[in-house]
């Protein structure tokens, strides 16, 4: 017998399967397998065969006949077909009439005996023609919601309870109500969780193995099974008159529902969910009207098994058709995350998440509910610390990640995924807490009258509350299928970028050559326009020779010459710079001390700049080639000289310090200075400021220093205001 | 006639203007012009077959056909031309061109004056170098 007193700690240790009572509308006689004697008797067997049931005990099987007013009825023989056949599926139910009631005999196998189970029989028609038209009505519908629902009218229809559920377990284990059928005055549970408590765990094993689960009337007392076998309770897994935990019986009270009735559905081998009816009265199906119902909930099974499968391969579809239309995208549009995120297929599509985050070349873009931008780069900073995967995925995410309790209702499940080798650029998909989808009818926190029991407390609300804690913090999780999706789309995206970065590279490539190719040709124009330009000016110069020539026409030739002049000089700056692409560097100690000072020379008597001071600062020894340090050198010098010649006491100042692996020589004037307008433009082919028309230049020198400085591998920056001077810094590398 | 200066340059407005630059500096001066290598070779095998030797070449750099490094050459591997003074002469002022000529044996390589009074400075200072000073070094 079941010693074991339980309660809401203990109660998913009962054992229910052996709860040492049946239910008192039926009665139980149990026959040992080996030797055929009455090994256990529910006491209420009395009641119905008018003799104390205790006599029956240890008595041969053959002893039973005499108590039933039917000549033909052979238990002994029964027993003996179903051995044979494995089964007695044809054998039950087996009407038989009992105190001039007709009662159906159901035999079932337990562990060393047969169960006989003998129970009314209240059904007045044929109940397999009805199963047969609610079945093909159930399969109506398309969808698994639709199917459902039509189950849930079906099975209403059938049996007539107040109330039909369609009850899903869900992946933790706790349920929800998917489809409901009920009397118009009854308040919906469409829609409401159960914690999954409310079906422990055993019980759960026991509908896996028993499809059907009757409890007529919660108020009756159950008949205890008496037996000499004391210590060995009776298994009364198969049998359908197995009492109900006293647990249970509150939990239905608790909830006003007088008789419920339950049919499996089984997916896969796996409790898929429950059809639970319920009524507010006590009722009681027969045996027929259950095995009908059972097989409504048969066929509802392996309907849902397909469907489900086909509903999940649409999803995957649906995955697949997001990744085909956005690897589309991502080829006709010209920017990534425009191309990801601007249609109407977009990256949220990619999983079932609510929300999607992108970061990307350090932009941050999001589409549907996510938390605000602070917080994202902040969950992205830690998620790039704390994994090394490129995808990391949790529907518990605030349990982990303290800061995001502050969005947990719309992010406690993320998943994430790197978009390329650097951990900056991922994407982020979201799904909210999942709590806030649950509906419970009335107030959760409206108290229950504890009752004498003390289990009271036992009620859907109550677990509603219970339940509510666990899932707090948590999302839906994240299904293998939208892994699988996410993972794909990371592979079409980084395909993509590598595509990218080769046609970049190719068009480097391109430019590169391109460049050395308008070296070439600026080389090869400026040598051949040299020669023409020459005779202009050759000839001009022949031409003022002659002494007829008029002031008039004398005036003319000077002008042809000087133009001439012009064109030369910037022929000559144009070659420069071209053969400073051209040539080879050879690489050499410079002496700059000599350098510089022959520079100044040069400059100084060029511009005829006696008034200005050159101040020689240290002078560190440059490695690179001589002729372009040269030019460098001659061009920002003659730069300083020329550009502060207005001002009344010129001071250039050239020197040189070490500064980590690089010399830096800086060359200083007191000059006009440059106009911060001007400051991205400076050292551009061609550009000279405004203000400066009135000097000579044409805009090469700056570029040809850039150009050659840059060749060396070195840097050019300069520093200036307007109208107190400029100092230029060029950083050669040491070698 | 043996010419003072002999002259290969395709150029015929340099070759005008050279020619008005060299009377100009010095009247007497006999300067011979041909426009390009071929007959340039032709001329220069005739100075050799004819034992007559000019006092200076003067050879364009940019010759088509034949360049006037190539000329160069030729008049190296002429026992007879050998010691004549050979200057190259253009409009580049590539320092691998300048190079060049002096490994060819070039005794100067000179950049084509720009414009006219440049072009009478230059010819007047070779002139002082190889027809005054250098004869007298002689």
């Amino acid at each position: 017998m079941n010693k074991l007193s339980v309660d809401l700690t203990n109660c998913d240790k009962e054992p229910i399967h052996i709860p040492g009572k049946v239910q008192s509308h039926g009665f139980l006689i149990a026959i040992n397998k080996t030797d055929l004697t009455i090994s256990y008797v529910s006491e209420n067997t009395g009641d119905y065969l008018f003799t104390p049931a205790k006599d029956l005990l240890d008595r041969p099987i053959s002893a039973l006949s005499g108590y039933f007013n039917q000549p033909d009825f052979n238990i002994d023989d029964l027993l003996k077909l179903g051995v044979i056949r494995k089964s007695f599926d044809a054998i039950s139910p087996y009407p038989v009439e009992v105190n001039k009631n007709p009662f159906y005999l159901i035999i079932n196998e337990s562990v060393n005996d047969w169960l006989l189970e003998f129970e009314p029989v209240s059904l007045q028609y044929d109940i397999q023609s009805l199963v047969g038209r609610s079945a093909s009505a159930m399969l109506q519908g398309k969808s698994v919601s639709a199917l459902l629902s039509g189950a849930a009218v079906e099975v209403k229809k059938l049996i007539n309870y107040d109330r039909i559920m369609i009850y899903k377990f869900l992946d933790d284990g706790h349920g929800e109500v998917v489809a409901e059928e009920k009397e118009e005055h009854l308040e919906p549970f469409f829609g409401l969780h159960y914690p999954a408590s409310d079906i422990p765990k055993q019980a759960r094993e026991l509908y896996k193995l028993n499809l059907t689960r009757l409890i007529a009337n919660v108020n009756t007392n159950d008949s205890p099974i008496i037996t000499f076998k004391e210590n060995t309770p009776l298994d009364l897994t198969n049998g359908g008159l197995r009492a109900v935990s006293p647990i249970h019986i509150q939990y239905l009270k608790n909830m006003g529902v007088y008789s419920s009735f339950s049919i499996s559905l089984i997916a896969n081998g796996e409790l898929w969910g429950l059809i639970a009816c319920h009524n507010y009265s006590p009722k009681f199906i027969d045996y027929k009207a259950r095995e009908g119902s059972k097989l409504i909930g048969e066929i509802l099974s392996s309907a849902l098994e397909y469907r489900q499968a086909e509903e999940d391969s649409e999803a995957v579809e649906l995955f697949n058709s997001t990744a085909i239309v956005l690897s589309e995208h991502l080829n006709r549009d010209k920017y990534l995350v425009d191309a990801l995120t601007n249609h109407d297929k977009n990256l949220l599509n990619v999983t079932n998440g609510t929300g999607v985050a992108i970061i990307f070349e350090n932009e941050l873009k999001t589409i549907g509910q996510v938390p605000d931008d602070e917080s994202i780069w902040e969950l992205a900073d830690w998620i790039k610390d704390n994994s090394d995967e490129s995808i990391y995925y949790t529907h518990r995410l605030s349990e982990i990640f303290h800061p995001a309790k502050n969005y947990k209702d719309i992010a406690s499940g993320i998943l994430a995924c790197s978009i390329s080798k650097d951990p900056d650029e991922v994407m982020i998909w979201f799904k909210p807490e999942q709590l806030s989808t649950v509906n419970w009818a009335g107030n959760p926190d409206k108290p229950v009258t504890p009752s004498a029991d003390g289990l009271a407390n036992l009620s859907p609300r109550k677990s509603f509350e219970t339940w509510s804690q666990v899932v707090n913090n948590t999302s839906e999780k994240w299904l293998p299928e939208e892994i699988t999706s996410v993972l794909r789309i990371r592979e079409i995206i980084v395909a993509h970028i590598n595509k990218k970065a080769n046609e970049i590279r190719l068009l480097n490539e391109k430019l590169q050559s391109a460049y050395e190719e308008l070296d070439t040709f600026s080389y090869t124009i400026s040598h051949d326009l040299r020669t023409p330009l020459t005779s202009i000016k050759t000839y001009a110069e022949l031409m003022l020779k002659n002494k007829t020539l008029d002031d008039n026409g004398k005036k003319m030739l000077d002008r042809i010459v000087s133009g001439a002049n012009k064109m030369n000089f910037l022929i000559k700056e144009i070659l420069n710079l071209a053969r400073v692409g051209r040539s080879e560097i050879v690489y050499e100690t410079v002496n700059m001390q000599s350098l510089i000072k022959e520079i100044s020379t040069e400059v100084w008597a060029a511009f005829k700049a006696d008034n200005a001071e050159l101040i020689l600062g240290q002078s560190i020894d440059l490695k690179g080639d001589k002729t372009m340090i040269a030019q460098v050198f001659t061009n920002l010098i003659s730069n300083a000289v020329k550009y502060s010649s207005m001002v009344e006491k010129p001071k250039i100042s050239v020197s040189a310090n070490m500064d980590g692996g690089e010399t830096i020589y800086s060359v200083k004037d007191n000059g006009m200075g440059i106009d911060n307008r001007y400051y991205d433009r400076v050292f551009e082919l061609f550009k000279r400021m405004d203000n400066v028309k009135e000097i000579e230049g044409t805009g090469v020198g700056l570029a040809i220093v850039k150009r050659i400085v840059e060749r060396h591998n070195g840097r050019v920056w300069f520093e200036s205001k307007l109208n107190s001077g400029s100092t230029f810094y060029v950083a050669f590398k040491n070698r | 006639m043996t010419p003072d200066i002999f002259y290969v340059e395709d150029d015929m407005d340099y070759a005008f203007f050279m020619q008005n630059a060299v009377q100009e500096v010095k009247e007497t001066l006999n300067l011979s012009i041909v426009e390009d290598g071929k007959e340039a070779l032709a001329k220069l095998q005739a100075f050799a077959d004819t034992k007559t030797k000019p006092k200076l070449i003067l050879l364009d750099l940019n010759l088509p056909g034949l360049s006037g490094l190539d000329l160069l050459k030729f008049i190296r591997d002429i026992p007879y031309l050998k010691s004549v003074p050979v200057i190259l002469f253009s409009t580049s002022d590539n320092p691998d061109d300048v190079k060049a000529s002096i490994e060819f044996g070039a005794n100067a390589y000179l950049t084509k004056p720009d414009g006219y009074d440049n072009l009478i400075k230059c010819v007047h200072s070779v002139h002082d170098f190889w027809f005054n000073q250098h004869l007298r070094l002689n």
